[in-house]
């Protein structure tokens, strides 16, 4: 189609007709999407949004409201992607569909201009972020939360008390760009442990764990000065723009040798990989974007290639799948297997363990119904399962879980991946 | 007349607003299934429930509406796009499973369940549902009942009737019954084998009971590689004749295994000319010899190597290949075109030749996947309906086919039905009073002509008021419905 012509807002960046009729609408994928599991409609499903776009791109339907609603629902887990034989890419054209939306909002347009401001001015500035997160950070782990939540307060609360469940019990303190982690006794490789945003102001015990664990492997990480947020949530939030200037940082504080750059986070080792995709139009940067992105590497991906280490933990253990990593990333068997190597670790799956936890970023916080209903499907599973600790791979979905357990009703733990193998190291010490 | 607005507002007093569904940006993901017809709606219901679903039927009547069924919009004949518009009823807020019978080996379902998660739940007490289509992922019972499916494991174990006693039907009267039940044989005209396979032109089930059988103790799956279609096809007429009968035997060729390799990652090999998948179950000993045979069946015909799935997991991707075969297909073209014939075995060899022909004739590029064992072959024709002419060019192209199937003493439809498409063929199989007796059936289930119309039977029985309606469309206006 002709730009002139281009339903789309944004022509430079509207999703790619062969994109598009790539989808022979099979429907091979409209179980595994949580929004369909829930609504049973097909606006709801990956088939549908995809028909959506297209009939928007043929011209045959406007950009409206309710068109913007039914993508605005969609997790961008990618369970989709993951299932579709025919190879449709759909988080790309989510991104792109997401991109047109932000450019011209038929709905909700102040809210948007917000989340975008948030996005770029706290989000992706280590200063601003820190003192953000700091009450956050001091309330999680104070006696002062206990009281709140021994008199019901954060119920009341309504978003805010939903934020309040899902804050970690332990944060720990920060790991940004720059600090000093563990170190090896003999060294045998060399990583970069990528540090990110919310996860080094709320999880830097889980970056301290990642880089222990990393350290017995033999592995020296340093969490390198110059890097940035990578970006992930504001492209999926249709900030294109932005999200390839964090990328550019990235590349340029990373690049310049070939050690491998470890990725906690599943959502941001995800995007990492996909910076060939983002930056592909970029003359200067679309081949070392490329270069780059092989070396990202996801924790477990890594960490299954180590040397294996003593460990015990006897615990009964869920592992629930983060979809940035089962289907953006198709690590699924890794996580499992580093499981398996932990003597006394019973690991129990569970139904939908793989189904998106409804966490998905800020989608929590944009659409806390259908979050909600996903949480409580998790919730269903762990009251079934009764386990001891509940295992992830991404800070988002942690926080989620944090939140699903309280909703269970049980005592579980809720630990990243790379928190439970370095308790479980420790232990056989 | 019934303005829009009116209709929503009646609809939705009988089953809920939620439950409505009439914008035109959200109805317009109503208007496909997975062939390349389309036609939009003018509103979709989710009715919970028999008597809902009844409710909305005699509404529809009242005001003279047609009514389509749709599952999970799957069906490779435009089964339930709204040809005359309409109003569809969804089946997908209705997908539970109410009761698993260990005992009796039964389940009682609600229609829009996906036929994978009905497996998935029996699986936990040592049972399955023997039909498999390929799209068991997304397909839903009511629809599998409606097309009385088959897939790659009803070779041995048989289609969807031979696995669902009893139905509960809404007929396209609007009235609640039972066809059949919780036991086999039911006395009386088998009404429960009429109304599968009606293909959603009789009325919509709403309860569904169906048979359960025990996992096996043993399942050998075999990959057989051959160089040519040709070698495939004899090993499989070779293998029938020894007295073999495997639980599945399905053949793809060298298009559609680059599809399937390159999209699913299954371990094909790209570069043969075909391959078997060959499995068989039962007891240990019996299994092995079996194997050993079909092996050497295949070797003598020319087959380069036969795999053995030795893991569930090595054997569940051989199935995700063979499943995600027809999608994978998306890769080469954006549109494809499904053919659904039957031959008699021993003619498969030459209807394939046939096949090739006609697709070298027509330009087109051709993939092929067969459930081999019944001699159901699914030519699939690729093209983009984008270029001008291109789609009716392949209509053109698949009619000879489905004409070579039948002048070869075949039928035009296996598994997927008659549907839209190819309502317009069944003259050359029926004669005028078959046709004529067939249509006396759907009047009597209430079926006048606008229940699921143009649809099974070639218009003139189901289209008849075609005309007229769109007549009465436009004097009334673009609002008006009716
Ligand atoms: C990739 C792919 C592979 C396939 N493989 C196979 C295969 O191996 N074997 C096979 O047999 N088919 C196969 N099919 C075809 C299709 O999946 C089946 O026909 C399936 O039974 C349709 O189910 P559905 O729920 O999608 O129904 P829909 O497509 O929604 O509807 C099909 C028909 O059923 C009617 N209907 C739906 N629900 C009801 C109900 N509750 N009561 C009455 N009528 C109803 C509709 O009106 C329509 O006429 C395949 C399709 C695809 C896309
Ligand atoms: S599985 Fe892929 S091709 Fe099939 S409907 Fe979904 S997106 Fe489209
Ligand atoms: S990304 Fe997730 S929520 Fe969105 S359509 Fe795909 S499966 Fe559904």
């Amino acid at each position: 189609m002709a730009s002139d012509a281009s339903p789309w807002p944004v022509p430079a960046d509207a999703p790619a007709p062969d994109d598009l009729s790539r989808c022979v609408h099979c429907g091979l994928c409209v179980n595994a999407c949580p929004t369909y599991a829930v609504t049973g409609l097909e606006a709801e499903s990956p088939r549908g949004r995809i028909h959506l776009a297209r009939a928007v791109d043929e011209g045959r339907i406007e950009l409206t409201a309710a068109v913007q609603g039914h993508w605005d629902l969609c997790l961008q887990c990618r369970a989709c992607e993951a299932v579709c034989p025919s190879g449709v890419p759909y988080g790309r054209i989510m991104e792109h569909v997401r991109a047109q939306v932000a450019a011209d909002p038929p709905s909700g347009g102040r809210a948007r201009a917000i989340r975008r401001f948030v996005l770029r001015n706290v989000i992706a500035r280590p200063a601003v972020l820190a003192l953000a997160v700091a009450p956050a950070r001091w309330y999680a782990g104070s006696p002062v939360r206990a009281i709140v939540r021994r008199l019901g307060l954060a119920a009341r609360l309504g978003r805010i008390g939903a934020l309040e469940a899902q804050l970690p019990r332990h944060p720990g303190r920060p790991v940004r760009p720059g600090t000093r982690l563990a170190k090896p006794h003999t060294v045998t490789g060399r990583a970069v442990l990528f540090t990110g945003c919310v996860m080094g102001e709320l999880f830097g015990g889980v970056h301290r764990a990642t880089a222990r664990v990393l350290a017995r492997g033999g592995i020296a990480a340093t969490a390198a000065p110059g890097q940035a947020c990578c970006g992930a949530l504001q492209a999926h939030d249709g900030d294109l723009a932005f999200a390839r200037v964090l990328a550019r940082r990235n590349i340029d504080a990373l690049e310049g040798d070939d050690t491998t750059i470890v990725v906690n986070s599943a959502g941001c080792g995800a995007a990492m990989k996909e910076y060939g995709d983002l930056l592909k139009d970029d003359e200067a940067y679309a081949a070392r974007a490329v270069a780059f992105a092989t070396r990202v590497r996801d924790f477990a991906e890594f960490a299954a290639t180590l040397p294996a280490t003593a460990a015990r933990l006897g615990a009964r253990v869920t592992y629930q799948d983060p979809c940035h990593l089962a289907h953006a990333q198709h690590i699924r068997h890794e996580p499992r297997a580093l499981l398996g190597r932990i003597t006394g670790c019973e690991v129990v799956e569970t139904a939908g363990g793989d189904m998106c936890c409804g966490a998905a970023g800020i989608y929590s916080l944009t659409q806390p119904q259908m979050s909600a209903s996903l949480r409580a499907r998790k919730a269903e599973q762990f009251r079934q399962h009764h386990p001891d600790i509940v295992v992830t791979a991404n800070p988002g979905c942690q926080m989620q879980y944090e939140a699903a357990v309280r909703e269970a009703g049980i005592e579980a733990r809720v630990l990243h991946l790379a928190e439970l193998i370095d308790e479980a190291q420790r232990n056989a010490r | 007349m019934t303005t829009r607005r009116e209709l929503v507002a009646r609809l939705s007093a009988l089953v809920g607003p939620e439950n409505v569904v009439y914008r035109a940006e959200d109805l317009i993901v109503y208007e496909f299934d997975g062939t390349i017809e389309k036609k939009l709606p003018h509103a979709v219901v989710f009715p919970l429930g028999a008597e809902q679903v009844a409710a909305v039927i005699r509404l529809c009547n009242t005001l003279g509406l047609p009514v389509t069924p749709r599952g999970a919009g799957t069906g490779l004949s435009g089964g339930s796009v709204p040809t005359r518009r309409g109003v569809v009823i969804g089946t997908s807020r209705m997908r539970r499973i109410l009761e698993i019978d260990v005992e009796n080996r039964l389940a009682v379902v609600e229609p829009g369940l996906p036929n994978i998660q009905l497996s998935e739940a029996a699986a936990a007490h040592g049972l399955f549902y023997a039909p498999d289509p390929s799209s068991q992922k997304a397909c839903t019972i009511g629809g599998n009942v409606a097309e009385n499916a088959g897939g790659p494991h009803c070779l041995a174990l048989g289609v969807t009737t031979n696995h669902v006693l009893g139905v509960e039907v809404v007929t396209a009267a609007g009235e609640i019954t039972w066809l059949g039940g919780r036991v086999p044989d039911a006395f009386g005209y088998d009404l429960r084998g009429a109304f599968i396979g009606s293909e959603g032109t009789l009325g919509i089930a709403t309860r569904i009971v169906c048979r359960l059988l025990p996992l096996p103790a043993t399942v050998i799956t075999l990959l057989a590689i051959f160089d040519t279609v040709e070698q495939a096809s004899t090993t499989v007429s070779a293998i029938i004749a020894a007295g073999m009968v495997p639980a599945a035997m399905e053949m793809m060729d060298r298009m559609t295994l680059q599809a399937a390799e390159a999209g699913l990652q299954c371990g094909y090999p790209a570069d043969a000319g075909a391959v078997l998948l060959l499995e068989l179950d039962g007891i240990d000993e019996v299994i092995a010899t079996q194997a050993a045979r079909a092996r050497a069946e295949c070797f003598e015909r020319g087959a380069s190597e036969v795999r053995t799935a030795s893991t569930p997991a090595e054997r569940e991707l051989l199935w995700k290949g063979r499943k995600g075969a027809i999608g994978s297909l998306g890769r080469i073209a954006p549109n494809y075109y499904i053919l659904d014939g039957v031959v008699p075995r021993s003619r498969l060899v030459e209807v394939m030749g046939r096949v090739s022909e006609i697709s070298e004739r027509y330009g087109l590029k051709c993939a092929n996947v067969f459930h081999a064992g019944d001699g159901n072959l699914h030519p699939l024709l690729l093209f983009d309906e984008r270029v001008p002419g291109a789609t009716a060019n392949v209509l053109e192209a698949g009619e000879e086919m489905m004409r070579a199937c039948v002048d070869a003493g075949g039928s035009l439809t296996g598994e997927h039905g008659v549907g839209f498409e190819k309502q317009r063929f069944m003259p050359w199989l029926y004669s005028e009073t078959d046709i004529e007796n067939m249509s006396r059936i759907r009047r009597v289930f209430g079926n006048e002509g606008d229940f699921n119309p143009c649809k099974l039977l070639p218009a003139g029985t189901g289209c008849g008021e075609t005309a007229h309606h769109a007549a009465a469309v436009r004097a009334a206006g673009p609002d008006a419905y009716v």
